[in-house]
This record gives C-alpha cells, structure tokens and sequence, in this order.
C-alpha cells in the first residue's frame, strides 16, 4: 500500500511507469523483453506488443549486439546492483525506422519471485549531442580563427620588419654615399684656406706695392674667408644631418641587450646630470612619483628618457619659471600605465602634433640648436620595446609626453 | 722589415679624396714616393705583380693606404688578402673610410688592419698613425718653415 493511500504500490509504480520519459525496458537473464513503457514506445517507435517477447539486441545497433550479450550476462552474474552504462564510451540506441541515437543507458537487477529481471532505462540525449557538437565545432573554428589572425599578424609583423629593415639599409647606405662628396668639399675647403694663407705670406713681400696688397688683403679676409665660412658651415651641418640619420639607421640595427631596467634610478641619474644647466635657466625639475621598473634595453631607455627631458628643458618658456616633472601614472580603464614628463614650456601647435615624430621636424629652431631627430629617435626606440608614446600639448601653457612600455614576455616574467 | 726605400701604395677611387691624402702625407712630412690605383682590383694586381719578384724570405717593403667603398673589389678584400700571404702579411695597412661605424671598424681590425682613419684625413692623424707603425718612413722630422706657418690652426 501506498502510504496513507489505499492505492496497492505495484499499481501507483506501474503508473510512474506510464508517465516517465524516459524508455523503461525490463528484460529476464534470457534478455527477452517483458517490459516496455510508453517513454519507451516514443523514443524507440515501436509498440508494445512489436518487441515484447523479442531479445533486448534489436534496440541495439548491430556493431555492439555481440558484446552487448556478454555484457548483460557479466552484469546479471556480477555482484552490482545498478550501475551507469557506456562510463568509457558513448552508447547509442536503434530505432524501428533504423536510425541511431546516443543514449545515456542506466541498468539495475531485481529478484521478483526468485526470477532475475533487469530493468534499463534509456534516456535519448540527441539533443544534448547536438548542442555539445556545436559548441565542439565552435570552439574549433574559433581556434582556427585564431591561428590564421596569429599567422596573419605574424606574417603582417615580419612585412614591417622586412620594410623597416630595408628602409635602414637604404637610409645607410645613402649616408655612406652622401659623405665621400662632403670629404672632399670639407678637404678642399680646407685646402683653400691653406693656400689663401700662403697667399697673405706672399703679399707681405715688401716687393708688393702697398696698394694692391691692401685690396688683396681685403679679397682674401674679407670675401674669400666669408665664402669659405659659409661653405664650412653648410658642409658641417650637412655632416651633422647624415651622422643623424646613420645613427637613426643604426637604431634599428642595434642588438638590444633586453632586462628589467630601474627607471627611477635612470631617472635621478639624468635629472642630476641636468642641474648645472638648469641654475641657469631658473628652472627646476623633479620626479613626483616613484617610476617602476621597465623591460627594455638600458641603453635604449636612457636615450628616452633623457630626449624627453632634455627637450622638455631645452623649450621651457623663459617668461616664467621652468617646471619640469617626471612621474608614472598607473594604468586607468582601457589606458596602460605610463611614464610621463610634463613641462609648462612653450606647448606645440595642435597643427604641427601629427608630424612630431617624423625625422628632421624642427619646431622651434630659433631656439636652440639641432637637427630635428630626437624625437623621431625616441619614437623609434619606443616602438621597438613593442611600447607606446603620446603626447598632450596646449601652446604658451605646457606640454606632456607619455611612454608606456609593455610587460615581458610570458617566459621572462619572474626574471625580477 | 726591410730598410730599403718604402713605397707608400694609395688605392682611392676618389680623386679629391687621393689629391687630399697626397697634400696630407706631404705635410705629415711624408716624402716617400705614392703610387696611387684607382681600385681594389688594380691594389691586388699590384700586389700580384709584386709578389712574383719576392722569394718568400724577403717581405714587401710597401705601406697601404686603402680606401674601404670601392668599386670592383673593396679595400676590405683587399686587406685579407694582403694578410692571407705571408710575403705580404706583415705590410701595414691603414684602412681609410668616410664613416666611423663601430661594426665596419670592428671588421677591419678583426681583418688585420694596422690603423683606421676617418676621412678626411688631417696630417696630424698621418703623423699619428706613422708614429704608431714606427714606420722607416723618410720622414722630415721637424715640418719645413713654410709649412709649418701655412699651418697655424
């Protein structure tokens, strides 16, 4: 009896029986079917009446019949109760139609009357396989999508490598070829302030009338040595532009010797160094928050560092007190932490922002000496760090630049 | 090394730079005779020329002024190959470049070159250099008069 119920128990289970899902299939040791509920009559399409009396193999697909039957003998002779089927593989059931589904089979023994039954029930989980074959074909497209854009940035990095390269071979050797010329306009020049000297000599003979030495006297010093001036000049800024871009080539080239670098102290270093020059120019420059350690190349930084501070001094505006500041400031959102030198100096024209980077861009020429490769210089050492630099100016107020460095990679982290 | 009159051998492609380094040497107080080649090619034909009339014993009594950038065949094969034969190997070789760039001078040392010289070249970097050869130039010891007060500098 049902508890509290005068319903009989075998017939309130014989009802669960009738409502479950799930296929519920009895089979004696013989495995010849006895029972065979509603759940199951849906799931397989057979009736009742078809399968009953039949053997337990034709729900089974015809690959795993002839295991199937040692597998039901092991189990009815073993000692376990009930127990989950297919653990190590899956388990796939036959309809009447002849199609397959995967199944998740459960299988337990009971004694009625001294006669062993087992009892499957068989849930069809077609629809969970399908959406775990889904997500399986997803997560493999995915990965594949991922492998090809790795491969094409990859592909895109060497290009631009390649192209950089190439555009420092180029830049190299038409340095190399620029400077045989220049020897010889700097040899001769040279040479014709040697000969206009042994010129003068010649006129001081006491021979030479005094008028015509005079007028010689005034050609060479005067006009000769003028023309000469400006050749000399022009030839050593010619110099200095190619020494320039050999050493912007050479950037490139140079083998970086990679390592946690203590910025702080690189820092203080080049702030040091500056204070002579600084007393002069009433200025003051200080570092206001404490700089954490880069990954990068010491020589390389340094050069960094010291373009953007030296800069930052060199173009202070001389109407007021210079101040230049050194900090870092933590990542925020979706920007990266980054160093920054902030000065209240002369400011940059929104209009002349974009080519601040680029080679031989003078800003304020007037105002101090130079060939306009710093920052393109400190634009290419950044980029190689694989970091970033921006700059935010405001002309007469002040400008900053910003230089955030990424991590090492993954295989150097901890080197710390 | 040999004590019989050194030649001075000056392979330039330039002609500015060679007439520059002919002034320079003279007045480094250089007097020895310069045969100038136009190339590396001509250097190593000189060279060759040379070697068929020395025994193996008796070493080349010759100074090399090489110019690195030439065409056909530069002042760095040059150099190894002067260094390459034993009758030619102890002939000092000063390597002459219009660049001062560490990786071509690290070559030319690695090579076997005696000194490297940044063009142009003054004289005080001749007399320098020569100095640091110990060279049997025949050099003027003190510059001449006149070329001591055209040099004032």
């Amino acid at each position: 009896m049902v508890p509290g119920s005068n319903v009989p128990l075998s017939v309130a289970t014989a009802g669960l029986l009738e409502v479950a899902e799930d296929a519920i299939i009895t089979v004696d040791v013989e495995r010849n079917i006895v029972l065979f509920n509603r759940g199951a009559e849906k799931i397989f399409g057979y009736q009742r009446g078809e399968v009953v009396g039949k053997k337990l193999e034709i729900l089974l697909p015809e690959r795993f019949r002839l295991a199937h039957v040692q597998q039901v003998r092991n189990f009815a002779e073993g000692p376990t109760i009930a127990r989950l089927m297919g653990e190590r593989r899956n388990v796939y059931g036959l309809r009447k139609d002849g199609t397959e589904f995967p199944a998740d089979v459960s299988i337990s023994k009971m004694h009625v009357q001294d006669t062993l039954y087992l009892t499957a029930i068989v849930r069809d989980v077609s629809e969970r396989y399908r959406a775990e074959q889904a997500i399986r074909q997803l997560n493999a497209e995915l990965e594949q999508r991922v492998i090809e854009r790795t491969a094409a940035l990859a592909e895109t990095n060497r290009q631009l490598l390649l192209k950089s390269q190439e555009n420092e071979t180029f830049v190299y050797s038409v340095s190399h070829d620029l400077r045989s010329p220049l020897v010889n306009l700097e040899g001769f020049s040279k040479e014709l302030r040697l000969t206009a000297e042994e010129l003068r000599e010649l006129l001081s003979d006491p021979s030479v009338p005094a008028s015509i030495r005079s007028q010689a006297e005034r050609l060479i010093t005067v006009d000769m040595f003028e023309s000469l001036g400006f050749i000399e000049a022009a030839v050593a800024r010619l110099g200095r532009i190619i020494d320039a871009l050999l050493r912007l080539s050479r950037l490139g080239r140079v083998e970086y010797h990679w390592q946690w670098v203590d910025v702080h102290d690189l820092v203080t270093r080049i702030v040091s160094a500056l204070q002579a020059s600084l007393s002069q120019k009433s200025a003051e420059v200080r570092i206001i928050t404490d700089l954490p350690q880069a990954w990068g190349d010491p020589t390389a930084l340094e050069q960094v560092f010291g373009n953007l501070i030296g800069n930052a001094v060199k173009y202070l505006e001389p109407s007021r007190a210079g101040l230049v500041e050194i900090g870092y400031q933590p990542a925020q959102g979706t920007s990266p932490g980054a160093y920054f030198v902030r000065d209240n100096g002369m400011g940059i024209a929104g209009n002349h922002l974009p080519q601040l980077f680029r080679a031989f861009q003078r800003l304020h020429p007037q105002v101090a000496e130079g060939e306009g490769m710093g920052l393109a210089i400190v634009h290419r050492i950044v980029e190689r760090h694989g970091g970033k630099i921006w700059v935010d100016s405001q002309l007469g107020v002040g400008t900053t630049f910003y230089v955030s460095l990424p991590p090492p990679p993954e295989n150097e982290r901890g080197v710390r | 090394m040999n004590t019989e009159r050194l030649l001075i051998l000056l392979a330039e492609d330039d002609d500015g730079h060679a007439s520059l380094i002919r002034r320079n040497l003279k007045r480094a107080g250089v007097i020895n005779d310069v045969i100038r080649v136009n190339d590396g090619q001509e250097a190593l034909d000189y060279l060759n020329n040379l070697r068929r009339q020395t025994t193996a014993e008796a070493h080349v009594p010759l100074l090399m002024l090489l110019d690195i950038n030439m065409p056909r065949v530069s002042g760095l094969e040059v150099l190894r190959d002067v260094k390459a034969d034993p009758r030619t190997s102890l002939i000092p070789v000063i390597m002459l470049t219009t660049t001062d760039d560490p990786r071509e001078v690290h070559r030319c040392y690695e090579a076997g070159c005696s000194v490297y010289l940044t063009k142009p070249v003054q004289y005080e970097q001749f007399v320098e250099a020569i100095k640091r050869l110990g060279l049997f130039l025949e050099i003027i010891k003190a510059p001449t008069a006149s070329v001591g007060q055209v040099l004032p500098e």
